[in-house]
């Protein structure tokens, strides 16, 4: 094994752990990180797999492949974070919208002009 | 128009328009319709611009945008017992004549809502060339995010009755709840017709108004409209 195998595999291990502990899911997102992190730690402990596998999808090389895949998972990530901003600045915007009209004020023709 | 003016509550979404608001106020409160300001968080003095004017005026305490200013107004129209509801905006653009005829075509129609339109036979507007090729290019794309084809799809001058407006719920904060209005009254089935209304484009409105390169920004809201509604 080489030094960069080592240092991906530490970093996927701590990252699979921290999100889990992090996010405190529930079982079947767990078994989804733990799945995930061990495709990962194959695929860094044999390359040419990538690459194979690349090749039976009409793809030349293995990086290739997973630069495709992270591709259309950060889209998919990019998405789905924006949805979830349009659902916080709804709630936001509601909450400001029922502040103002609880506070609503009927101006008073006394009232002087500065 | 057989409505009461006092029944007619027009809504005067503002952002920093302190300049102009009381003008534009003034001459609404002439024709004896109830004003709400809506106030969305300006930075200057457009609470002590107000003062002594018999409105309405709610502030929102954070900058959300014009659409989220509008539903706020009708929700507190609503809660009043507004009969009719009118956006209108405070940069003095719009002309408040125009708001009796409208009503007057919405209960001669027996329509729900009415829109401005500066492109119909007997309005007038000093629009400028590129400003007017814009718009006309905009009702089209607001065709396909809303469902329905309209003249002057940008206007922001419309009314309707207490029933339409109940059933504008506008989450489109920004510049697309136009398109998301138009949307709603498509969905809703409601009756809809176009008025011919006055534009007048002063420097000021100009300035404070929505630039043309706002276009980009307008259609870029328009796609995450249609594709998170």
């Amino acid at each position: 094994m080489v030094p960069i195998q080592i240092v991906l595999i530490s970093a996927v291990v701590f990252l699979a752990f921290y999100m889990y502990l992090r996010l405190r899911s529930g079982l079947v997102d767990a078994i989804l990180i733990f799945l995930a992190c061990g495709v990962a730690v194959f695929f860094i402990i044999s390359p040419d797999t990538t690459t194979s596998l690349a090749q039976k999808l009409g793809v030349k090389r293995g990086i290739n492949l997973v630069f495709y895949f992270i591709t259309l998972f950060f889209f998919f990530l990019i998405l789905k974070l924006y949805s979830r901003l349009r659902r916080l600045e709804n709630k936001f915007t509601e909450m400001v919208r029922q502040n103002s009209l609880e506070k609503a004020e009927k101006l008073d023709k006394a009232e002087k002009s500065e | 128009m057989n409505a009461e003016p006092a029944s007619i509550f027009v809504i005067v979404p503002c952002y920093n328009e302190a300049a102009v608001i009381r003008h534009t106020i003034e001459k609404l409160l002439q024709k004896r319709y109830s004003v709400v300001v809506v106030d969305d968080a300006s930075a200057d003095h457009t609470r002590d611009a107000l003062a002594g004017l018999p409105v309405y005026y709610l502030r929102h305490e954070s900058n959300l945008g014009q659409g989220a200013a509008i539903r706020t107004g009708i929700e507190l129209a609503l809660e009043k017992g507004a009969a009719y509801v009118v956006s209108f905006d405070a940069d003095g653009q719009h002309h408040e004549d125009d708001i009796e005829k409208m009503i007057g075509s919405l209960e001669s129609n027996d329509a729900d809502i009415v829109f401005g339109s500066r492109f119909l036979t007997g309005a007038e507007t000093n629009a400028p060339f590129l400003r007017r090729m814009i718009l006309k290019t905009a009702r089209f794309i607001n065709y396909l995010a809303s469902g329905i084809l309209l003249s002057d799809a940008n206007n922001g001058l419309r009314a309707m009755t207490r029933n339409a407006a109940s059933k504008m719920k506008i989450t489109e904060n920004r510049s697309s709840h136009n398109a998301q209005i138009q949307n709603l009254v498509h969905r809703h089935g409601l009756k809809y017709i176009e008025y011919p209304v006055n534009i007048s484009y002063s420097e000021y409105s100009r300035g404070k108004g929505v630039r043309n390169i706002s276009s980009i920004r307008i259609l870029y809201d328009l796609i995450l409209f249609k594709i998170f509604r």
